[in-house]
C-alpha cells in the first residue's frame, strides 16, 4: 500500500523533474517532494505506524527514493546552470577580428638595428665599443691620422669646416686617436657613428652617413690576423662563408693599406650588374696601423702593431635591404621606417 | 689616369698579357683600375685614300666623291666636308668597319650609293678636329701610319695619391714589368742632352718651394700639327692635341710623369727666368683665358717684367707657343707639393700639372724629361737646334738613408713565411737597391721616384713585398688575445636601453640631420649667432649645427601627418652647443612626439606616461610656453629635483591638421642624476587601512601640489596616496572643484587600530584646514 504510494510518488516526481523547464519549476518540485513538508516527509512521518519489519523495509525504500530523486534533481539543476552559463557566455560573443586598439612597439631605425647587431658581435669577441664626438678637431680628423695639411689625401674627403676652425668628422677613424689615448695597448675597439662629407645629396650620395671603425693593437699583429678578423666579421654579417680578397688601397693612416673586396654574393663571382661584372664588391678599407698614427696615439710602434678597418654601416644597410635611395634613411618618413 | 696598353708595351718589353688580365693584375698589385676601353679598333681597317673626283650632289653640302684606295680599288663615297677636293689624301672607312660604336655600311645618300665614309680626325679618335676630313700623307690603300688598335686602362686617381711615379706610363710600365717579370726599357737617353752653358739663367729665390728648375733653349722650331701617331696617343688618353711643341711637352708628361712647359723665347723679356713668390696683387693672364690677381702665397715663374707662368699650375698667355714661334724655352721643374696644392685649391684651378706636382714629384726627373723632349722635338720638328746646355738650378738633396729591413720582422707583419732571397728579388724588380749585410737582414735603397714621400720606413716595404708576393698567399690566422670582458661605456648602455624602452612604448625611431637653417633656428626662438656654424655649407638650409632636436621632430610630425592619422616617433641624437676654447658640447637628447588627427588631452597623458617610463617618479610643473608651444599645455619635466626637459603640445598654428605633443629630455642631465642604489626594505607584514579625503579647491589648483601637502601631513605611517577623481559642478560653486584621494596607512610593527587611523585622519583634516583648504568630510 505504502510501497505503491511511494512508487507512484517517485514516478511522478521523476516525470516532473524531467519535464521541468526552468530552475524555478525544478525548485518547486524539490520543495514539494523533498522539502521539510514535502511528500516524502509526509510518508516518513507515517512510518511510525508501521510494523517494525515494514518500517525497516519502507524506510529503506524511502531512502533509496530520496537519494535517487536528490541526485536527479542535482543533475537537472546542473544542467540548468550549465545552460544558463552557456547562454550568458554566448551573449558575450565578441568579434575577435576587430582591430586591437593601442600602440604597437615602435621600430628602431635600420641603422640602429645593424649597429647594435655589430656591437653585440664585437662585444662578444672582447672588443670595446667607443664613441667620439661628431665635431672634431682638424688634428684628430687629419693630422693625427697621418694626413698633414696640404696632403692630397685631404681631397679624398670633402670636409665641412666650422667657423671655429674645427670640422665635422669625415670618418670614424678619428676615434682611433681617442681610443689609443683612452685604452692604451693592447686594445681592441670599434667606434660606430655619424660622419659627414660635403657632398651634394642624390640617391647614392649623402652628406651624412654612418661608419664603424675598428682597431686592434697588440704585439705582432699581422695581415694574417687582420684577414681572420675580417672574415669572421663578414661571415656574421652575411650569415654565410664569404670569399674575400685584399688589394692595395691608399689611406695615409695605414701601411700597408688595403681595399677588401668580397666575392659578389648575388652572382657568386660570376659577374652581374651589382658587382659591375667584376665578380667582386668593394666592401671595406683596412690596413696595418701606420707607425706614425701609433706614435701620435702615444704607442711605441717598435713594441706594438695593429690593424684598423672602416665599415660603411649605411652601405651595409642598403645592401642588406636592397635600398636604392640613400636619402630615405634620414627622411624621417614612417612609410619607409616602419618596414624594418 | 688613363694608360695606353700600346704605350706600356713599348717599355714593358714583351708584354703579351691580355689587357683585361693586365687590368686585374694592376688592380690586385698596384692600384685600382676602374675600366678598360677599346680605342682605335678601326685602325686595322681604315686606309689612306686619294680623292679623284668631286661632283656636286643635290642642294646640300654633300658631294659625290670618287676615291682611290690603292689595292682596295676605287669607290664612290658621299662626303660633305668642305676640304674634300681632288688630289687630297684622306682616310677612308670601308663598309663593315666599326667606328664610334656603329658599323659603317653602304648607304644610299641623295640617291647615290656611298661605300663607307671619309673621316675627320675626331671621328677617327686622332684629335678633336671635325671641321673637315683628315688630310694625311700616305700611299692610297695603306693603313694609317703609327696608329694601331689600342686599349686604355683607366686607373682611379685616388689610388695613385701616394704614387707620383704612376702619373706617367713609364712608372706603370715599371710595375707591369715587375709583376710579369719583364724587362723595363727606359725611353730616356740622357746622353742626348748637349753640354755647355745655357743662354738663359735661372734664379730660384726659395729652393724649398722649387727644389729644381731645369730649362733648355731650342731654336729653329717649326710649329705645326703633330704626326698622327702622336696626336692619336694623346687623344687616346684624354689629352687634347694642340701643336707639335705643346704635344711633345704633354707626351713627356704622360710618359714620365714630369709636367713641362714651353715658352716662346722671343716673348720673354731678358735672359733670366725668376722663380719667386708672386707680388701682392700681381696680375697674371693664364693660358685658359682667365686673369688672376696673385698673392705672395703663389709661386710664379717670371721674366724681368712679370709673371710668365703660375708655377706648377698653368702657363701664361703672353709667352704661349703660337704658329709663329721659332725659339723655345723648355721648362722642366720641380715644385713643393704643398705649395702647388694650396695655390691650385685657392684658385680652384686643377690642371694636369698641378695634379702631378701635389703628389711630390721626383726632382731627378726634370733633366730626364728635357732629354726625352729634345729627342721628340727632333722628330716632330726636324731641323730644330738646341742652344747650349741645360740651365739647371738644383738644390742639394741628400740621399735618403737606406732602410733596414729585418726579414723576421717582415714575416711577423705579413703573417707568412718569406725567404730573404725572394724579398730581395721583389724589391729589385721594383728597382730598389738591396744589400744583404746579414742573411736575414736587407738594407734597401729607395729609388728617387719613390723617395719623395711614398717610401721612407720599413713598413712601406711591407706593402711592396706583400702586394707583389700576393695577399692571397696569406692564410687568415686567429690572433692570440686576452679573454677579459670588454669595458662598457655606461652612456652607450644607457642610450641603448632607452631606445628600446621608448620603441616598446610604440614610438618609431627616426634619424634627422645635424644641420639646421638660420630661419628654422629663429622660428624655434634660438639665436643663430649662438650656434656652431658651418663655414662651407652645401646650402643655407644647412648652415648651423642643431642646438635642439625639436625642429627636426616638428618637421617629421608635419611631413608624416600627410600620410598618417596618428603616429608616435622619437629621435635620440646630439644637440651641439658652442663652448669657448674647446670642441662644442654634444648633449644627447631624447625627443619624442605623438600626433593624432582627432586626439586631445589623452595625448599629453600618453606622453607623460612615456616620461614616467623613462624617469620613474618624474613630475611635471606647468611653465611659461615658447611661441611654438600651447600656452596652457606646457610643462617642465622634473626628476630628482632638477629640470631635465619639457613636455608640451605644439601650438595649433604649428600643427594644423591635428594635435601633436612632444617630450624633449636632456639625457646628459638625466644620466648625471644617475641610478640610485637599491636597498632592501622588509616586506610589510601588518595589514594597512585606508580612508578617503576630498578637498574643495579653485579649479586650477594643481593636483600634484595637493598630493604633496597630503603626503607631508600624513606622517610616518603613510603607505601611499592614490588620486581617485576630481569633480566640478553642482552642488559646488562655479570655479571650484573637489579632488578626492585615498590615503593608505600602515605601521611596520603592528596593525593600526581604528582609533589610530582616525587620529591620523583628524590630524590631516586639521592640518589642511589650517592651510586654508576646504574639506568635504
Amino acid at each position: 500500500m505504502v510501497e505503491s504510494q511511494l512508487e507512484s510518488l517517485a514516478q511522478s516526481a521523476r516525470e516532473r523533474i524531467g519535464a521541468a523547464a526552468t530552475a524555478e519549476e525544478l525548485e518547486a518540485v524539490r520543495v514539494e517532494v523533498l522539502g521539510r513538508k514535502g511528500a516524502l516527509a509526509e510518508i516518513s512521518k507515517g512510518l511510525g505506524r508501521l510494523s517494525p519489519e515494514d518500517r525497516a523495509r519502507i524506510g529503506k525504500l524511502l531512502n533509496l527514493a530520496k537519494n535517487e530523486l536528490e541526485a536527479l534533481l542535482e543533475r537537472r539543476k546542473q544542467e540548468f546552470e550549465e545552460a544558463a552559463l552557456r547562454a550568458k557566455l554566448e551573449a558575450e560573443w565578441v568579434d575577435l577580428t576587430l582591430p586591437a586598439p593601442g600602440p604597437r612597439p615602435g621600430v628602431l631605425h635600420p641603422l640602429t638595428q645593424i649597429q647594435e647587431e655589430l656591437e653585440d658581435l664585437f662585444t662578444s669577441m672582447g672588443v670595446v665599443v667607443l664613441d667620439g664626438p661628431e665635431v672634431e678637431t682638424e688634428y684628430n680628423n687629419f693630422d693625427a691620422l697621418n694626413i698633414p695639411p696640404d696632403h692630397p689625401a685631404r681631397d679624398m674627403q670633402d670636409t665641412f669646416w666650422l667657423t671655429d676652425g674645427n670640422c665635422l668628422r669625415t670618418h670614424t677613424s678619428c676615434v682611433q686617436v681617442r681610443g689609443m689615448a683612452k685604452l692604451g695597448p693592447p686594445l681592441r675597439m670599434i667606434a660606430p657613428g655619424r660622419v659627414f662629407r660635403n657632398e651634394e645629396v642624390d640617391p647614392s650620395h649623402e652628406h651624412t652617413f654612418y661608419q664603424l671603425e675598428g682597431m686592434m693593437v697588440d704585439r705582432n699583429v699581422s695581415i694574417a690576423h687582420m684577414l681572420y678578423f675580417m672574415k669572421t666579421l663578414l661571415r656574421h654579417i652575411f650569415g654565410r662563408e664569404v670569399t674575400v680578397r685584399l688589394r692595395p688601397g691608399y689611406f695615409p693612416f695605414v701601411e700597408p693599406g688595403f681595399e677588401l673586396d668580397v666575392q659578389c654574393l648575388i652572382c657568386d663571382g660570376q659577374g652581374c650588374p651589382v658587382c659591375k661584372h667584376s665578380g667582386w664588391v668593394e666592401l671595406l678599407p683596412c690596413g696595418l696601423v701606420h707607425p706614425n698614427v701609433l706614435r701620435m696615439g702615444g704607442i711605441d710602434p717598435e713594441e706594438w702593431s695593429g690593424f684598423a678597418f672602416g665599415l660603411g654601416l649605411t652601405r651595409l644597410v642598403m645592401m642588406r635591404y636592397g635600398i636604392d635611395d640613400i636619402r630615405y634613411l634620414q627622411s624621417g618618413d614612417l612609410r619607409f621606417l616602419r618596414q624594418f | 689616369m688613363r694608360f695606353s696598353y700600346n704605350w706600356l708595351k713599348e717599355m714593358a718589353l714583351g708584354l703579351a698579357t691580355e689587357p683585361r688580365d693586365l687590368m686585374n693584375l694592376i688592380t690586385l698589385k698596384t692600384a685600382e683600375c676602374e675600366g678598360l676601353h677599346k680605342v682605335g679598333q678601326h685602325f686595322s681597317q681604315v686606309v689612306a685614300a686619294k680623292v679623284l673626283q668631286v661632283e656636286p650632289l643635290g642642294s646640300g653640302r654633300n658631294r659625290k666623291t670618287l676615291i682611290d684606295a690603292g689595292p682596295l680599288g676605287q669607290h664612290t663615297v658621299v662626303c660633305g666636308a668642305p676640304n674634300c677636293r681632288p688630289g687630297v689624301i684622306t682616310v677612308w672607312v670601308p663598309p663593315g668597319t666599326r667606328l664610334e660604336d656603329q658599323v659603317i655600311g653602304v648607304a644610299s645618300i641623295d640617291g647615290v650609293s656611298s661605300a663607307g665614309m671619309l673621316a675627320s680626325g675626331r671621328e677617327l679618335g686622332i684629335n678633336r678636329d671635325h671641321e673637315g676630313i683628315l688630310e694625311i700623307e700616305a700611299e692610297p690603300g695603306a693603313l694609317i701610319p703609327g696608329c694601331q688598335p689600342d686599349f686604355v686602362i683607366e686607373v682611379d686617381n685616388k689610388s695613385l695619391t701616394h704614387r707620383p711615379d704612376l702619373w706617367g706610363h713609364h712608372g706603370m710600365a715599371r710595375e707591369v714589368a715587375a709583376i710579369l717579370g719583364l724587362v723595363l726599357r727606359d725611353p730616356v737617353h740622357l746622353t742626348q742632352l748637349p753640354q755647355g752653358a745655357s743662354p738663359f739663367r735661372v734664379s730660384v729665390e726659395d729652393s724649398a718651394l722649387c727644389p729644381r728648375y731645369s730649362a733648355l733653349v731650342v731654336e729653329n722650331v717649326q710649329v705645326r700639327p703633330s704626326p698622327l701617331w702622336l696626336q692619336y696617343r694623346l687623344q687616346a688618353i684624354g689629352l687634347n692635341p694642340i701643336n707639335n711643341v705643346v704635344d711633345v711637352t704633354n707626351y713627356v708628361m704622360a710618359e714620365l710623369g714630369q709636367p713641362m712647359h714651353a715658352f716662346d723665347a722671343e716673348q720673354l723679356a731678358g735672359d733670366t727666368i725668376f722663380v719667386r713668390p708672386a707680388r701682392d696683387g700681381e696680375p697674371f693672364d693664364a693660358l685658359n683665358d682667365e686673369s688672376y690677381r696673385l698673392t705672395p702665397a703663389a709661386l710664379v715663374i717670371a721674366d724681368k717684367q712679370g709673371a710668365i707662368a703660375l708655377a706648377g699650375v698653368i702657363g701664361g698667355k703672353h709667352s704661349a707657343i703660337s704658329q709663329t714661334t721659332t725659339k723655345l724655352v723648355l721648362e722642366s721643374a720641380n715644385f713643393q707639393a704643398a705649395n702647388i696644392r694650396r695655390t691650385s685649391v685657392r684658385l680652384k684651378l686643377r690642371t694636369d700639372a698641378s695634379q702631378r706636382f701635389e703628389k711630390s714629384q721626383d726632382p731627378a726627373n726634370t733633366v730626364r724629361a728635357l732629354a726625352r723632349a729634345v729627342e721628340l722635338l727632333e722628330i716632330v720638328s726636324p731641323g730644330c737646334r738646341v742652344c747650349g746646355g741645360v740651365a739647371d738650378a738644383a738644390a742639394e738633396r741628400p740621399l735618403p738613408p737606406p732602410i733596414e729591413l729585418p726579414v723576421d720582422w717582415l714575416i711577423r707583419k705579413l703573417g707568412r713565411e718569406i725567404a730573404p732571397e725572394q724579398a730581395r728579388q721583389i724589391l729589385e724588380a721594383l728597382q730598389f737597391g738591396v744589400d744583404q749585410p746579414s742573411p736575414r737582414v736587407l738594407t734597401v735603397r729607395v729609388p728617387s721616384w719613390r723617395a719623395t714621400k711614398d717610401i721612407s720606413i720599413k713598413d712601406d716595404l711591407v706593402e711592396e713585398i706583400g702586394r707583389m708576393i700576393g695577399y692571397d698567399t696569406i692564410t687568415p690566422t686567429a690572433p692570440v688575445v686576452p679573454t677579459t670582458p670588454p669595458y662598457q661605456d655606461p652612456r652607450r648602455s644607457f642610450l641603448r636601453r632607452l631606445r628600446h624602452l621608448v620603441a616598446a612604448q610604440g614610438f618609431d625611431e627616426v634619424y634627422n640631420y645635424s644641420f639646421v637653417s638660420e630661419e628654422l633656428a629663429r622660428r624655434f626662438e634660438l639665436d643663430p649667432e649662438k650656434h656652431v656654424r658651418v663655414a662651407n655649407p652645401i646650402s643655407v638650409e644647412q648652415g648651423l649645427m642643431r642646438q635642439s632636436l625639436i625642429p627636426g621632430i616638428w618637421r617629421n610630425v608635419v611631413e608624416n601627418s600627410k600620410h598618417w592619422d596618428q603616429f608616435r616617433l622619437f629621435e635620440i641624437g646630439f644637440a651641439i652647443h658652442p663652448r669657448a676654447g674647446s670642441l662644442p658640447e654634444e648633449i644627447p637628447h631624447l625627443t619624442a612626439a605623438i600626433y593624432s588627427r582627432t586626439g586631445d588631452t589623452e595625448l599629453l597623458f600618453e606622453m607623460k606616461r612615456l616620461a614616467e617610463c623613462v624617469l620613474e617618479g618624474c613630475e611635471l610643473r606647468p611653465c611659461p610656453a615658447h611661441g611654438y608651444e600651447h600656452p596652457a599645455r606646457t610643462a617642465e619635466v622634473l626628476w630628482r629635483e632638477q629640470v631635465v626637459g619639457r613636455l608640451f603640445e605644439f601650438h595649433p598654428r604649428w600643427v594644423e591638421t591635428g594635435r601633436a605633443v612632444a617630450l624633449d629630455l636632456n639625457l646628459a642631465t638625466v644620466e648625471s642624476l644617475g641610478k640610485r642604489e637599491k636597498r632592501y626594505q622588509p616586506v610589510r607584514r601588518f595589514p594597512s587601512s585606508a580612508f578617503d579625503l576630498s578637498v574643495v579647491v579653485p579649479r586650477r589648483t594643481l593636483v600634484g601640489d595637493l598630493e604633496k601637502v597630503i603626503r607631508q601631513l600624513a606622517g610616518a605611517d603613510l603607505d601611499r596616496v592614490t588620486f581617485l577623481r576630481q569633480y566640478e559642478g553642482p552642488p559646488l560653486e562655479e570655479g571650484l572643484k573637489s579632488v578626492s584621494f585615498r590615503i593608505t596607512v600602515a605601521a611596520p610593527d603592528h596593525t593600526l587600530s581604528n582609533d589610530e587611523v582616525s587620529a591620523i585622519r583628524e590630524r590631516m583634516i586639521r592640518g589642511m584646514r589650517a592651510q586654508g583648504y576646504e574639506l568635504r568630510v
